[in-house]
């Protein structure tokens, strides 16, 4: 039996080059590009390697503003076969309680499903709660950090890998997967894949009206986290000191000697 | 592999910059199905710049430029200046008139590929074109990995570094005398902070070319460019003599820049948002190939050496966009022909040659030569600042102008090279 797989995929701003306001300590959103979230690329690499190797289709999900299109047609580029964007202003504002309980109200309608697999955590906010939310909403089982997966009789066996020890588990149809950040090097865009996505209007958009939510249940109404203030760590001013010599024995013993005697440095 | 068996594009373009972007634009609004394949994540995430843009060539082609394109300040304001011992001799000028804008060129580069794509060429992106594709010896398409999308010509927009070119033996291999290493800050700063401090109304713009101690005596020059909240401020140093004289990183050199007094009062309190660097060509005609097209094909932009570098300003935008421009009439012409051997596409050729293009080109010939001589960058900034020094400085006697240049050249170089090289340059 083919495998029905969904992925989840999140669009954040580009972490890399967000600034923040010393005064709010909230992020200066304003002009930065938005990207796919990077772990969830370990995601959808991971869907696609279940899926070459045992048949099926992959299904990207996202909820996001419009502009996370291009993230969509970027993952069908990798090779996802179909692409849901939940996008409407009533889901804007949401917490991940709000988020997980969307995307498993979406999630239910695409029910055959056997596995859903998940980035493990997003660069803009890092709680890594979707997928476990998101699996609780659903009842099914969770697993996360997880680096490798096979379909064994139908049954998921997953490893993962933790600080010292490597598990393996065996987990019933569905289930959701979270994969380790980096544990796969997500594969480029097919030139083929990227034109269909293109060409042809293949991401699905889907508003309220699809989704069918209660409004105090979804968005900012449906958030009970409120974030009371956020302290921001007091840049430290650069000496501006600089080695101008060549050799490099030389360059790391000025560094070591200024970290000693200038910044109390104790080497044990 | 079948969805591409079934799809065939009369136009493949390589490379969503302002040639690439413009070809495309021009193509899909004559009808023509285009297709641009883009490398970056998005049309014009790979293009760097100074910061300025030549207006005219491109209003000629886009409607309503003016008021659609995304233009940061016209530029009224314009500075040359010599840099030596932390001091500046500046020649400014101001107009009441502009014909060039300053823009952040991967925001106008992606204002021209949603042109494209609004007139109905195809915009894609994340996708690296590896090989030409060859039928007969004739370009049929493009290879990208192990797949190949088939067209009647191929537009090769792929910039500077055109390596597509090269492995398909229409170029030689970069070489370091024909491009220069341009590197670049984008520095925040309130719109009033940079009117007030150089001398700006509201909305209007400055260029600002420096050479001597601000490349670190480096033949080459650095620039300042107003935008509306940012400045662009940055270098570009000639790579060959870079790599023989350099010693310190570049990035140095620019940090070194930040810190003389003429410029550190203009970022002061300024944030670094963004830098990059990039090669440019540098070579006038010295780094185009002889010819501009082939079987089955068309080069344009950067990629064809199209870029004017005058020593007081830079011209490269224009020409790549109308480049692409003329590249699009060709091909028209050619699709109505239904022939796109080399002998109709040498059209690109003449249109080429009679455009201001390599009219431009070919009249700064010699510009380009002087650009190349280390005095023009090491020696002579000094002399003009010693010269102008002993005639402002005046404690008791003054010198006469000839005194004061005679003094300052003294063990240095003759006058009478100095005033050949002058003379040679502009005449």
């Amino acid at each position: 039996m083919p495998l029905n797989i969904i992925v989840c995929i999140k669009w954040v701003p580009n972490t890399q080059i967000v600034n923040i306001d010393p005064n709010t300590g909230t992020l200066i959103r304003e002009g930065v590009p938005s990207i796919i979230n990077p772990h969830d690329l370990n995601a959808v690499e991971m869907a696609l390697r279940l899926k070459e190797k045992y048949g099926g289709v992959v299904t990207a999900v996202s909820m996001a503003p419009m502009s996370a299109k291009t993230g969509l047609e970027f993952v069908i580029g990798m090779g996802v076969d179909r692409a849901i964007l939940v996008s409407d202003r009533v889901f804007a504002g949401a917490d991940t309680l709000a988020t997980s309980y969307t995307l498993s109200k979406v999630i239910e309608k695409l029910r055959p499903f056997d596995i859903l697999i998940f980035g493990q955590e997003t660069i803009d906010s890092s709680t890594a709660h979707i997928g476990a939310q998101t699996a609780s909403w659903l009842r099914v089982p969770y697993l996360y950090y997880v680096v490798d997966v096979e379909y064994i009789n139908g049954v998921v066996r997953a490893t993962r890998r933790l600080e010292k020890k490597i598990e393996v588990y065996e987990l019933p149809t569905p289930c959701l997967l979270a994969v380790a950040m980096k544990s796969n090097e997500p594969r480029p865009v097919k030139l083929s894949h990227k034109l269909r996505a293109k060409m042809e209007n293949v991401i699905e958009v889907w508003t309220n009206n699809e989704v069918g939510l209660k409004r105090e249940c979804i968005g900012l109404r449906g958030s009970p986290t409120v974030v009371e203030k956020c302290i921001v760590t007091p840049s430290v001013p650069r000496k501006k000191q600089r080695f101008d010599g060549q050799d490099v024995r030389e360059a790391v013993k000025w560094l070591v000697d200024r970290l000693i005697e200038d910044e109390g440095l104790k080497i044990i | 592999m079948s969805y591409l068996s079934n799809t065939k594009f009369d136009v493949i373009i390589v490379g969503a910059g302002p040639a690439g972007s413009t070809a495309a634009y021009t193509l899909a609004k004559n009808g023509l199905r285009v297709v641009v394949l883009e490398r970056g994540r998005t049309a014009g995430s790979k293009t760097l710049y100074g910061g300025r843009v030549y207006s005219k060539p491109l209003e000629e082609v886009y409607e309503n430029f003016r008021k659609e394109a995304p233009i940061e300040r016209w530029v009224k304001k314009e500075r040359f200046s010599f840099m030596s011992n932390g001091e500046l001799l500046t020649l400014e000028y101001s107009s009441t008139d502009s014909t060039s804008f300053t823009a952040y060129l991967s925001r106008l580069a992606s204002w021209m590929a949603q042109k494209a794509e609004e007139a109905g060429a195809v915009i894609v992106t994340d996708i690296r074109v590896d090989d030409l594709y060859l039928e007969d010896g004739v370009v049929k398409g493009v290879r990208c990995g192990d797949e190949v999308l088939r067209s009647n010509v191929v537009v090769d927009a792929e910039g500077v570094n055109r390596l597509i070119l090269e492995r398909f033996g229409m170029v030689p291999k970069l070489e370091k005398r024909q491009v220069a290493l341009g590197l670049k800050q984008v520095i925040r700063l309130d719109a009033s902070k940079i009117e007030g401090r150089l001398g700006l109304a509201a909305g209007e713009g400055l260029a600002w070319l420096i050479v001597g101690e601000a490349t670190g005596y480096l033949p080459g020059g650095s620039f300042l460019y107003t935008n509306s909240s940012t400045i662009s401020l940055g270098l570009v140093v000639f790579l060959e003599e870079a790599y023989q004289n350099i010693n310190q990183h570049v990035f140095n050199i620019l940090e070194d820049l930040k810190q003389k007094q003429s410029i550190k009062e203009v970022i002061a309190d300024g944030v670094v948002i963004e830098y990059g660097a990039h090669l440019t060509p540098e070579m006038g005609l010295g780094m185009s190939p002889k010819k501009m097209y082939g079987d089955g094909l068309l080069i344009v932009g950067d990629a064809a050496g199209l870029l004017l570098n005058l020593g007081y300003t830079i011209r490269g935008v224009d020409f790549a966009a109308y480049s692409g421009y003329l590249a699009a009439k060709t091909i028209l012409k050619a699709h109505s022909m239904g022939s796109y051997n080399s002998e109709s596409l040498s059209f690109y050729q003449k249109l080429l040659e009679e455009s201001f293009i390599m009219k431009e080109m070919k009249k700064h010939k010699k510009i380009t030569k002087l650009m190349r001589s280390n005095e023009m960058f090491t020696i002579y900034p000094g002399i003009l600042l010693d010269t102008v020094k002993k005639l402002f400085e005046i404690e008791y006697s003054s010198p006469t102008i000839l005194q004061a240049l005679r003094n300052s050249i003294k063990g240095k170089t003759s006058l009478l090279k100095l005033l050949w090289n002058i003379f040679r340059t502009f005449f």
